[in-house]
């Protein structure tokens, strides 16, 4: 946005001191919110948290580095599993099981980079879809993880205060590592390492004749981004209390990719606003009836009688993919570099009003 | 019974699954051909033409010949409503954007006809029965099967045909090679995605409509056909038409050695492990031309 | 200035700290002098969306309830989601439902076992009662849970009533089983296997069925090629359509046998393309099409208060079923101390209840209700039902 005078303005965390005091504010707010809001917002809370750091993981890889991913629910399993059955049968302790389940989740992306670099675009696309299906079948067909019902997740095991509840303790650990993430990722992006990402991106021949090893940047960007996705997946472990092989489908895969698209692709303020607002999305469309739609005012009962005419009153809570599938398409068409897209434009606007 | 005959059974029974995956790879190649699209919505687009002729032919009870057009035409005017509505508007048509809406299109068709015609499994009113059989020799054929083929084998045909030799598959050939090139040389290339990409949903329908008889019409129904049809067209070569009939068949008949040799439970991982096999050996498939990028 | 800001920053830390000691609320009762609130998640879309009918049975029996005064003179108010059979909505959905007042008093009912899982650690944690899971999983039972009150009868123990019925009565001998790779499946395939133990037989061939798999036409052959004379279903609606006509298309007929998952017996026979005749499977509920008092008086609900489009079909009363024994609980808990625990005593101390399902039972400590099922067959025609056998319990 601002134009950078030199190498230390490009790379530095905050531009300007009001921005210091901003995140301030936001760490304040962070902290209060859960003693002054329900326990079911602060689930929601915890909940559009983790799907920021697999939208963050999964940015740096697609929006980064140019990549295509349509089996990152299959790291996301693999952070879960890893983590619960660290839990229970090497009896480690949750931070260092997170940390050893996103090393895991961090080798297989490792693996699935490999091939990453002989092939392109729509192969690419394939092969990770086939990669997520695979996880998910072997979750549900390998003994050693449960079968269909899961292995059962143990009690969350921090408590960082003795009056606080289950969500509120879940939430301190889950935002914390949040912020972390994001911060990591910021920096990242505008590391060496981030560059490389961009390069392989625009362009990966002409990156490698600059001396960008395409093979260490391709599988690091791979790594990376299972790591985040892995360590989020062993998060949702907790957050849901109970993991089984259905959840991590090619669905939720897909879900992840329009977080990060519709949220932005290649901008991490972006990844943050496409998983909030798909997440919150996901819980509010749930309970919607045909009588809503009767509150729209004028227009309403009109609705609501075609509505009930047309469609099967019973399968009402379809809107959520139609509402889903809509996003998706209307931000590739209206604004392709997504709510961040929106977000620039507005500041833009807003930059020389009122003149 | 007899082990060879069981095997031949296996097979037949293998190739009849066969072909229906490759109407449904024929048609996903068809829009790679043209447009160079993975189009995810392609199984429930054909999902919701079946349902569209469930309706007519169950609800209001019309005749199966004047459902079948009805509904091959109700599946080209969704194919051609996505192309101009969504897919062309793409502002900036990258890889990520297109499969973005593809799968965006996919769900809002999904949840429009799920929301209309309801979540209860229905059945297909289908002049072909799925249980009326042939018997040669001690292999045991039904009608669907047989007209499964035959449909295959005659749109496989039609296609490889019309784009080798009738000028508008040649035209479409040219869209894909250079786009630009082909607009300079006189081919109206909107015109062109639109036809393609209505041909593909009109087959796409053709082979939902041949799979629903033998099970259930419901929302999922095309989910696990789609797939493996994916499947096929990677197997096979997704710029190959003869790739893709080829592929639907080889992976009818290995899924089904698999599954009744070896094990059913894992049935559903055969294409899967072909696609990765295919990835890892021969990325561009069994028949279609190596993929070169220009630099 | 840099003194200014360390100075906020510590005043900032140290009224968070203390904020940090407070306590937390307990969840909200759900009940008021005039209202009980009772919630239930469903499957209304997805892919096990036709179970869906019974969280809109639940609702049509409690509006029969409420018109007939209520429970002691509190109206019901009854609070539905669907959860789309994904544990991470259904948790999602509980709690919002729970947290926010005025709450829920207890749960009825639920379908799936795995998002039944979902919520289950949060309800029993916070002393929610649950009563009638509408999935037969041994989980909710093992151990028993002071809250959760369990009516479905266990796959378990239908698997043994359905094998005895057919070795003894029928005289088989040469069974097969098609199962799905799941809970579902897998808990039919055992208890199976103990009967078969008890009376000394093994089966002929298993066969498990991929959650998505389309084709079955490995599956049908093998279990033409075992030569069974019976083959025991559990598997989903979906899956027994393809099976039986990939099986009529085999020129196979066996005797099919099917758990009470299917015993839709209206259903079946419509999207089977007729082919639903002669099946025996067992049930845990009376027909729809019974005679019975009881019967009558929910068909009448059903067509005053149904949605249009709703079936009047197994899985809608299945929604009455489950919750007839809370109602029942609700009716005996003390009208001025109407507490969680006061609710758990009353159901403790139901006997032998019989409402439309089998006959019920709880106690302390004793957590499953209904074990008893009972035998029937399609006829001919596919469209009748006829009742082969008496409610049974496996031992």
């Amino acid at each position: 946005m601002d134009m950078k005078r030199s190498y230390f303005e490009d790379v530095r965390l905050f531009g300007s001191a009001a921005q210091v005091v901003w995140f301030l504010v936001l760490l304040a707010a962070l902290f209060l919110f859960p003693f002054l809001a329900g326990p079911y917002y602060v689930y929601v809370v915890s909940y559009a948290a983790i799907n920021v750091l697999v939208a963050l993981g999964l940015n740096l890889l697609v929006g980064y580095t140019g990549q295509i991913s349509l089996g990152h629910a299959g790291f996301f399993g693999i952070g879960a599993y890893a983590t619960v059955l660290l839990m229970n049968k090497a009896a480690l302790p949750l931070l260092l099981a997170l940390l050893v389940a996103s090393l895991i989740a961090a080798f297989f992306g490792f693996l699935l980079g490999l091939p990453a670099l002989r092939l392109e675009g729509p192969y690419l696309a394939i092969a990770t879809l086939g990669f997520g299906l695979t996880i998910e079948i072997i979750f549900e067909k390998w003994k050693f993880f449960g079968g269909s019902t899961g292995p059962p997740v143990p009690d969350f095991p921090i408590h960082f205060s003795s009056g606080l509840s289950m969500d509120q303790n879940i939430y301190f650990l889950v935002i914390p590592l949040t912020l972390a993430g994001t911060i990591a990722a910021r920096n990242l992006v505008r590391s060496r390492v981030g560059r490389a990402f961009v390069a392989v991106r625009d362009s990966d021949i002409a990156a490698s004749c600059m001396g960008v090893s395409l093979m260490y940047y391709k599988t690091l960007a791979f790594a990376v981004s299972a790591f985040f996705t892995g360590l989020a997946g062993g998060l949702f472990a907790f957050h849901l209390g109970q993991i089984d092989p259905t959840t991590f489908n090619l669905m939720l895969s897909i879900i992840f990719l329009a977080m990060v698209v519709v949220g932005g692709v290649a901008s991490i303020l972006g990844s943050v606003m496409g998983a909030v607002l798909l997440s919150v999305l996901n819980l509010k469309l749930k309970g919607l009836q045909l009588a809503d739609f009767a509150a729209i005012p004028v227009i309403g009962q009109g609705v609501a009688d075609f509505l009930g005419a047309f469609f099967m009153e019973t399968g009402m809570a379809n809107i959520r993919f139609i509402v889903y599938g809509l996003i998706m398409v209307l931000i590739m068409i209206v604004e392709p570099l997504g709510l961040y897209g929106f977000w620039i434009r507005t500041k833009i606007y807003w930059k020389t009003w009122p003149f | 019974m007899d082990s060879l005959l069981g095997l031949i059974q296996v097979f037949v029974g293998g190739f009849t699954v066969g072909s229906a995956y490759s109407l449904i790879a024929l048609a996903m190649v068809i829009i790679y051909k043209t447009s160079e699209v993975l189009n995810f919505a392609q199984g429930d687009m054909a999902m919701a033409a079946t349902f569209f002729a469930f309706s007519l032919l169950a609800v209001l009870g019309l005749p199966f010949y004047a459902a079948l057009p009805a509904a091959l035409l109700f599946a080209v005017l969704i194919g051609l409503a996505a192309e101009f509505l969504f897919l062309r508007r793409a502002k900036e048509p990258n890889l990520l954007g297109l499969i973005i809406i593809t799968l965006g299109l996919e769900m809002i068709i999904f949840g429009l006809a799920s929301w209309k015609w309801g979540a209860d499994p229905k059945d297909l009113p289908f002049p072909v029965s799925p249980w009326d059989t042939i018997q040669i020799g001690g292999l045991i054929i039904s009608y669907l099967e047989l007209l499964t083929v035959a449909t295959a084998a005659v749109v496989a045909a039609g296609l490889f045909l019309f784009f080798r030799y009738s000028k508008l598959g040649v035209a479409m050939k040219a869209t894909q090679l250079n786009r630009n090139v082909a607009r300079l040389m006189g081919i109206r290339t909107r015109r062109i995605l639109l036809s393609a990409w209505g041909l593909s949903a009109g087959i796409g329908a053709l082979a939902g409509l041949l799979i629903a008889p033998g099970g259930t019409v419901d929302p999922y129904m095309m989910w696990d056909p789609m797939m493996k049809g994916f499947a096929s067209a990677v197997l096979g070569g997704m710029t190959s038409l003869p790739g893709a009939a080829l592929g639907g068949c080889i992976m009818g008949v290995v899924e089904n050695l698999f599954g009744f040799y070896v094990s059913t439970e894992f049935k559903s991982v055969v294409p899967f492990a072909i696609i990765v096999i295919v990835l890892c050996l021969k990325p561009s498939g069994l028949l279609a031309r190596h993929y070169i990028r220009k630099v | 200035m840099a003194a200014r800001k360390r100075f906020l920053s510590l005043a900032l830390t140290g009224v968070l700290v203390l904020l940090a000691g407070l306590a937390q609320a307990e969840v909200p009762l759900g009940v008021t002098d005039t209202e009980i609130h009772i919630a239930q998640w469903g499957p209304q879309t997805g892919p096990a969306a036709p179970w869906g009918a019974v969280a809109r049975g639940t609702g049509v029996f409690f509006e029969m309830i409420n018109a007939e005064g209520g429970i002691n003179g509190r109206k019901i108010v009854y609070h539905m989601f669907d959860d789309q059979y994904n544990p991470a909505n259904t948790k999602a959905g509980v709690k919002e439902l729970q947290e926010k007042e005025p709450g829920i008093f207890a749960w009825a009912s639920g379908v799936g076992t795995s998002p039944g899982l979902a919520a289950k650690d949060y309800l029993m944690e916070n002393g929610v009662p649950w009563v009638g899971p509408a999935a037969a999983s041994l989980h909710w039972i093992t151990p028993p849970q002071k809250y959760l009150f369990a009516v479905y009868p266990l796959y378990f123990d239908e698997a043994q009533v359905l094998v005895r019925y057919l070795v003894e009565k029928k005289g088989m001998k040469k069974l097969a089983v098609l199962y799905a790779s799941d809970d579902y499946g897998k808990n039919g395939l055992e208890g199976v296997h103990k009967e078969m133990d008890r009376l000394k037989m093994k089966t002929i061939i298993e066969v498990p069925v991929g959650r998505a798999d389309r084709d079955l036409k490995s599956h049908v052959m093998k279990l033409k090629e075992s030569g069974a004379e019976a083959v025991l279903m559990w598997v989903n609606p979906t899956h027994a359509v393809i099976a039986l006509k990939t099986a009529a298309a085999m020129k196979y007929a066996p005797q099919w046998v099917s758990s009470s998952t299917l015993s839709d017996a209206p259903l079946m026979m419509h999207i089977s393309g007729g082919l639903w005749k002669n099946v025996i499977f067992t049930n845990f509920i009376e027909l729809p099409e019974s005679q019975s008092a009881l019967m009558k008086k929910y068909k009448a609900a059903f067509d005053k208060y149904a949605q249009k489009g709703e079936r009047f079909g197994v899985f809608f009363l299945a929604g009455f079923g489950f919750v007839e024994p809370m109602v029942e609980g609700l009716k005996r808990t003390p009208k001025d101390a109407f507490t969680r625990d006061n609710f758990v005593k009353a159901m403790e101390s139901i006997k032998d209840f019989k409402g439309i399902m089998g006959k019920i039972s709880f106690g302390p400590g004793k957590r499953q209700g209904q074990r008893e099922v009972f035998v029937a067959q399609t006829d001919e025609t596919g469209m009748k039902v006829k009742q082969l056998s008496e409610w049974m319990a496996p031992d």
